[in-house]
């Protein structure tokens, strides 16, 4: 299980949830990371699609190894793509990658060769804008991730089981999510059942649990209840997780609680990295 | 050993195009410079396989045969391999310009998707084998240099005498050491070169493989399960067999789905 080749003929799935309600306007924990919740999100969600484009990218052009659907929940729950993808569902990366809403011109900080760092300027696609409205509807963001999914498998069975990641900052405020997620997780291909990832972005200086195998030190019934929505790591990811320097073991959960900057773009990274062939 | 023949089989990975085929390989028979005139019986082949993760590997893989198989240095020594690779590095520049002119000219120029794989460079293994005797066709031998997982079987009759650069089928793994298009250390180069060399017989047949196959032909022989041996009998009209054989090893799983490159040396 979850070993199907990832090619153009058996593409992959990824669903971002994205919540876009008004608290993700509050800064992030990390000092040093001093943006607001949504910024820091979509900078990763960004810097993901990218990162997709580019391991998909061949000298002929980029092959549709995965397809992409982004969701944003706030006020509304709407395809969150920007530019001239607003309002497509699924997307195969070869347009995606094609198609930025804008390309900003950034620096990045890269090592000098002598100790040092220097100012590089880099291409920045951009396809999420951040947003922050409303409250934290998930239990119909989680809803219409099901729908997504099961009209992918029905035309995929055989596909490396879809990644559904779920960002969010906050309690749900419509309902327990517990029913749709459950939902999501007793989808399955022919490779194994589609997995779910919680990803719970922090504003409170308190610690991280990162990849826990039980709930036991997580903090409230919230982050309990995020625990237990999530899937099992899969061997695959699991393997990625720990090379990342995570402590996991085999019961690890694909979840991050209170997660900081760093832990948010290993989180992204780990949730997609079925091998490509 | 008379004049060696040789028969070269290719078949690029399922449900994937000509266009998209990333291995190479190559052969040159000819007297060298720097042999002497009771040398004259010489054959040079060059097998490389572009590591698909890299931008430009088919193109990579190509420029290596290129370069090596007209190499004038010696390739089994680490002085002329090294030589021969920096030779190499150094020219492919020009290649890369060539890819962006060709992309211009079709009005597709490269896309910022692209550019951090162009930046990070193309890399390939690559094998090179070199068959010589005396005039008389005494003394014949054969030695290799490799970097990376491209192999190469010697054979005799129904036994597989000698295989380079594994002797398990066990030491293929998804990360083999590669040759990269931007350079590498010495150092570096130095770690992951391998030689070898051996005598050879009236007969002898070679296999040069890359990977996939090259796993597949070690744990045949392993198994005791003699499958490999078809590949021996492999002759220039027997294309199709080969076809068949790789298309039903992949279907029942035996064989990696990956490009598949076996160059067939009757040593004579």
């Amino acid at each position: 299980m979850y070993t199907a080749e990832v090619s153009r003929s058996n593409p992959a799935l990824f669903v971002f949830l994205v919540d876009q309600s008004l608290s993700m306007s509050d800064m992030m924990a990390d000092p040093d990371t001093a943006q607001p919740k949504k910024d820091f999100v979509a900078d990763a969600i960004n810097r993901l699609l990218s990162d997709l484009s580019i391991r998909c990218a061949k000298e002929d052009g980029i092959r549709d190894y995965f397809h992409v659907a982004l969701i944003g929940y706030g006020r509304e729950i709407n395809p969150a793509f920007g530019g001239a993808l607003a309002g497509k569902g699924v997307v195969p990366i070869g347009e995606v990658a094609t198609n930025p809403a804008r390309i900003e011109d950034r620096s990045k900080k890269v090592p000098d060769g002598a100790g040092g760092l220097v100012e590089m300027k880099i291409k920045f696609p951009v396809w999420l804008d951040p947003v922050s409205d409303g409250g934290t509807p998930m239990s119909r963001a989680l809803t219409l991730a099901r729908s997504i999914v099961a009209a992918w498998l029905d035309e995929h069975p055989g596909c490396f089981p879809p990644v559904v990641l779920n960002l969010t900052d906050g309690e749900p405020t419509d309902g327990d999510p517990a029913g749709p997620a459950r939902a999501i997780r007793e989808l399955a291909s022919t490779d194994g059942n589609v997995l779910l990832f919680n990803l719970h972005v922090s504003s409170n200086p308190g610690p991280a649990v990162k990849f826990p195998d039980s709930d036991a030190a997580l903090p409230n019934q919230h982050a309990k209840a995020l625990f237990s929505m999530s899937s099992v790591l899969p061997p695959i990811m699991l393997a990625y997780t720990r090379q990342l320097g995570y402590a996991v073991t085999e019961d690890s959960r694909s979840f991050v609680f209170n997660g900081g900057a760093e832990d948010i773009v290993k989180f992204i990274d780990i949730g997609t990295r079925p091998d490509l062939r | 050993m008379s004049r060696p023949t040789v028969c070269t089989f290719r078949l690029p990975k399922r449900n994937a195009p000509w266009p998209e085929y990333e291995d190479d390989s190559g052969w040159l028979r000819s007297k060298r410079e720097t042999l002497s005139d009771d040398d004259p019986r010489f054959l040079r082949v060059v097998v490389t396989d572009g590591a698909s993760e890299s931008m430009l590997a088919g193109r990579w893989a190509r420029h290596l045969v290129a370069v090596f198989l007209r190499a004038p240095e010696d390739l089994a020594t680490k002085d002329g391999f090294a030589a021969a690779y920096q030779r190499a590095v150094h020219a492919w520049p020009d290649e890369v310009a060539s890819y962006r002119r060709e992309r211009e000219e079709r009005n597709t120029p490269v896309q910022w998707y692209l550019e951090p794989g162009l930046a990070k460079g193309a890399y390939a293994t690559l094998l090179v084998a070199e068959f010589r005797c005396a005039a008389d066709g005494r003394g014949a031998q054969w030695r290799a240099a490799a970097v990376g997982d491209s192999s190469l079987f010697q054979t005799r009759g129904d036994q597989l005498l000698r295989s380079f650069p594994f002797e398990k089928s066990t030491a293929f793994g998804n990360q083999p050491a590669l040759l990269r298009s931007h350079g590498t250390d010495a150092a570096a180069l130095a770690g992951n070169l391998r030689f070898d060399a051996g005598d050879l017989a009236p007969g002898d047949i070679l296999l040069l493989a890359t990977d996939a196959l090259s796993a597949w032909i070690l744990k045949s022989s392993e198994e005791g399960d003699r499958q490999w041996q078809a590949l021996s009998g492999f002759n220039a009209g027997d294309r199709p067999g080969f076809v068949r054989l790789i298309a039903g090893l992949r279907e029942r799983g035996e064989l990696k789905n990956d490009d598949t490159t076996l160059v067939r040396v009757n040593a004579g």
